[in-house]
């Protein structure tokens, strides 16, 4: 039963950051690509009517930990207090730019809450970076199973690590860059005209950069949690994982290249599910890494509720998660085609 | 150390009160108005008359505003469970996880698939469709409503749990902790609240409309439909269900009903407070005028029935803070009982046909919109203030639930911060709504960039054409 539930949980939190990695990765581009207030409008009508049922995945994933994991809830979200306050401050930035922008049709108006935008969306693409980071390096938990941490510390990644490192920095890094590359591929698939060209190009320059990023980040996770390199080699799932990652780069690359939109942007997302399972699988079963005493780390075993609780949601969660893909097909429908700046720049926001 | 500025507790009381307070503006609101919007478009389904989707149009824009906010103000609340009420969270996760996670699942990924389409989708979805999504997301927010007074609930009056053998709480039986008695009440209490904010909301617009003589045809839906809500809803606000909800207090909390009604002695025929100010320190009420045996009566059924004291039980099982426990609960009841009065006479007038005429009571409608919300407010203090000193009643203290690694300074800054990204919130809700409202229900703002101006631009028959016909046909009487 933990397990699945370790499953279930890191599904949810992959499928947020990959639906609402998107939305950041428009944010962040959202001045380079879009030149004129038109085109601006255009980037937040392609992001436009979803964005709230994508931030709602990050909602039901803090909900299905409190009731599944509730002590790894306890130990994580006190021990990264100030750190997660920064990233709630960013949500409601990010979701007020997007929601009030489009009210008044004025340039300093718009321009306002444009740079509202991309500063939220770079602020919280670096934060969930640093954030992956955290949960890959392990943080300095006591034998009571807390933990509370500095910003930054030393910078390195042993015994009394604060938030920022060398390690946990180049992730973040790596971050705004995938999630960068991810969003310039969204960008491709949903607009047209000036915007899609430069989207188009900005996701060729981005992936680029994105594959000796990865290949960096390997090798510095090799380093940070030597720990690791046992167990994700026999984990069936980590090879799972590398496999759709293999898979996706090739839709993506092929995609990319022969201007297959879609096939590109389903390349981006499989790339993005992958490596965040392949880590998934490796840090299992333990899911707060202590730096300080191996002993110390918070197993999915140690942190989950009792049995009875985990039996109840299995029996309620499936048809929870059946209604909302049915909401989510009968909704995309209704959304498929490109946005246009003749057409939209008046649409929904 | 003593200092109360380093009291982690203190601050993350404060902070979860003040951001879900400030968070609460909101979903009543949604909910109250999502009806409202579910049934102005069956009418116009059933009846063509574009009336209806001209108010639909104009209040799912209000609608959208309200929601947004509550969307980015109530991710805070669950993130609170665990940066600042660790102890908490590992303590009953095992039960309250399961309804927050419900909460997700079932009740905010259908409300928030559809509010989009609902505000935005109109031509895209068709007309069927679109009553569809109204309804969708007025079940999504009444659902979301259902499990966070489970979870209240269980704070009040926990069942359906077992101490686990680790000593943690775990759920016993779920289809009791979601039927919980106490939550079927408070939900009724609340639910029904929503309904006033919004029917006040409703009719205070159209009060306005009324009052300088715009859209005719709109302020009359607006004030009847307002009315008619609001006479039934406070109603119904105070019997039966809020007289249930003094009934299930007196019954598991008899402290707190001692501390809400300010009785410090026990004693058969007690009375209701009309008017006193709780004097703790001398343990009686100041200046008391009182209806002699009304709390018996309401609270146990008859008027000779004994209600407890306060000096029957020891101050460290009394809320912590009694005046402002009594003084909540006695607002609201006097607010309660104003709505209907002014509900039931604006139903008279609209009965007479004079509502649209009557500009003192016009005016009257106009400015009590803001009431409903302070009754609310006043509500749920009196709930979470009369818990105390308890965070699951008889069961875990508020004492030992708050976050021990998170400092009282740590959470008096985040408190600050909260504090004034919530003022500028407020302060863009309140001018971007009452633009909507001074723009009104007849067509989209020439400078506003949304609504389905795309849609609007292919299909001629705008619905601004109409409308100014009919301005110009029905002169306010």
């Amino acid at each position: 039963m933990i397990p699945i539930w370790y499953g279930v949980v890191a599904f949810m939190l992959i499928a947020y950051v990959v639906l609402d990695g998107r939305n950041f990765g428009a944010g962040m581009l959202h001045r380079y690509v879009a030149r004129t207030p038109e085109e601006r409008r255009q980037v937040i009508a392609a992001i436009g009517p979803l964005w709230s049922w994508h931030e709602v995945w990050l909602v039901g994933f803090g909900g299905v930990l409190v009731a599944v994991f509730p002590r790894l809830m306890a130990s994580a979200f006190a021990g990264y207090y100030l750190a997660l306050m920064l990233i709630l401050w960013g949500l409601i930035l990010r979701g007020i730019a997007i929601e009030v922008g489009g009210h008044i049709n004025d340039p300093l108006w718009q321009g306002f809450w444009d740079v509202v935008f991309v500063f939220s969306s770079f602020l919280l693409a670096i934060l969930f970076g640093a954030a992956a980071g955290n949960l890959a390096r392990g943080v300095p938990l006591d034998a009571q199973g807390n933990f509370s941490m500095p910003f930054f510390t030393d910078f390195s990644v042993r015994g009394q690590v604060g938030l920022l490192d060398w390690y946990t920095v180049s992730v973040a890094v790596f971050a705004v860059v995938l999630l960068a590359a991810h969003g310039a591929t969204y960008l491709t698939l949903k607009t047209d005209g000036a915007v899609h060209d430069r989207s188009d190009r900005y996701a060729r320059w981005l992936w680029t950069a994105v594959v000796p990023l990865l290949v960096l980040i390997s090798f510095e996770s090799w380093l940070v949690r030597p720990d690791l390199r046992g167990g994700a080699l026999a984990n069936p799932f980590w090879w799972l994982g590398a496999l759709v990652v293999l898979g996706s780069a090739i839709a993506l690359i092929s995609g990319l290249s022969t201007r297959r939109e879609t096939r590109a942007f389903l390349g981006s997302n499989f790339l993005l599910v992958g490596l965040l399972a392949a880590g998934g699988a490796a840090l299992y079963p333990v899911m707060l890494h202590s730096t300080l005493a191996p002993e110390n780390s918070l197993t999915a075993q140690a942190v989950a509720a009792g049995p009875r609780a985990l039996a109840i949601a299995t029996m309620w969660w499936p048809v929870g998660f059946m209604l909302t893909i049915a909401y989510f097909v009968f909704i995309s429908r209704r959304y498929v085609g490109k946005v246009s700046v003749q057409r939209d720049s008046h649409g929904f926001y | 150390m003593d200092s109360h500025l380093s009291d982690p507790e203190l601050w993350s009381r404060l902070q979860f009160g003040f951001t879900l307070t400030y968070h609460y503006l909101f979903p009543q609101l949604t909910m109250g108005l999502a009806w409202f919007l579910v049934y102005w478009k069956w009418r116009a389904l059933r009846t063509g008359d574009e009336r209806y989707n001209r108010a639909v149009r104009f209040w799912a824009k209000v609608f959208g505003l309200n929601f947004a906010v509550g969307v980015v103000t109530g991710i805070p609340m669950e993130f609170q469970f665990g940066t600042n009420w660790a102890e908490f969270t590992r303590f009953s996760g095992g039960v309250i996880g399961q309804t927050l996670a419900m909460e997700g699942m079932f009740a905010f990924f259908l409300e928030s698939a559809f509010v989009g389409v609902l505000i935005w989708g109109e031509k895209r979805l068709g007309q069927r469709y679109h009553f569809l999504a109204a309804l969708a997301v007025a079940l999504g927010s009444w659902l979301s409503g259902y499990f966070i007074l489970v979870t209240n609930a269980f704070m009040q009056h926990p069942v359906g749990y077992q101490i686990e053998p680790n000593g943690l709480l775990g759920i016993a039986s779920l289809s009791d902790y979601l039927l919980n008695p106490w939550a079927w009440v408070q939900y009724a209490h609340n639910q029904v609240a929503a309904l006033v904010t919004g029917s006040f909301v409703v009719a205070a617009v159209g009060a306005f409309y009324a009052l300088r003589g715009l859209h005719p045809s709109q302020a009359r839906l607006y004030l009847r439909g307002g009315t008619a809500v609001g006479l039934v809803a406070s109603i119904l606000v105070a019997l039966p269900t809020g007289d249930q909800q003094a009934k299930m207090v007196g019954a598991h909390q008899p402290v707190t009903l001692a501390a809400m009604e300010g009785k410090f002695q026990g004693g058969p025929m007690a009375g209701v407070a009309l008017i006193g100010q709780p004097n703790v320190a001398a343990r009686r009420l100041d200046n008391p005028i009182e209806v002699p045996g009304a709390l018996s009566f309401l609270a146990y059924g008859t008027f000779q029935s004994y209600v407890h004291g306060l000096s029957e039980y020891p101050e460290t099982q009394w809320p912590d803070n009694i005046e402002l426990l009594y003084y909540s609960f006695h607002l609201m009841i006097t607010l309660g009982s104003l709505f209907i009065a002014l509900m039931a006479y604006a139903s008279f007038q609209n009965w007479r046909g004079r509502l649209e005429t009557s500009t003192g009571l016009l005016w009257v409608l106009m400015l009590a919109f803001p009431f409903p919300y302070i009754a609310n407010t006043l509500g749920w203090m009196t709930a979470e203030l009369g818990r105390q000193p308890w965070l699951i009643y008889g069961l875990f203290g508020t004492r030992d639930g708050y976050s021990k690694v998170v400092s009282a300074g740590d959470t008096i800054f985040t408190l600050i911060g909260f504090t004034g990204l919530y003022f500028v919130l407020g302060l863009l809700f309140l001018y971007l709504t009452g633009r909507e409202i001074a723009h009104g229900p007849d067509d989209p703002l020439p400078a506003i960039r949304r609504g389905s101006d795309r849609e609007l631009l292919v299909v001629p028959e705008s619905p601004a054409k109409p409308v100014v016909a009919g301005r110009k046909a029905e002169p306010m009487p």
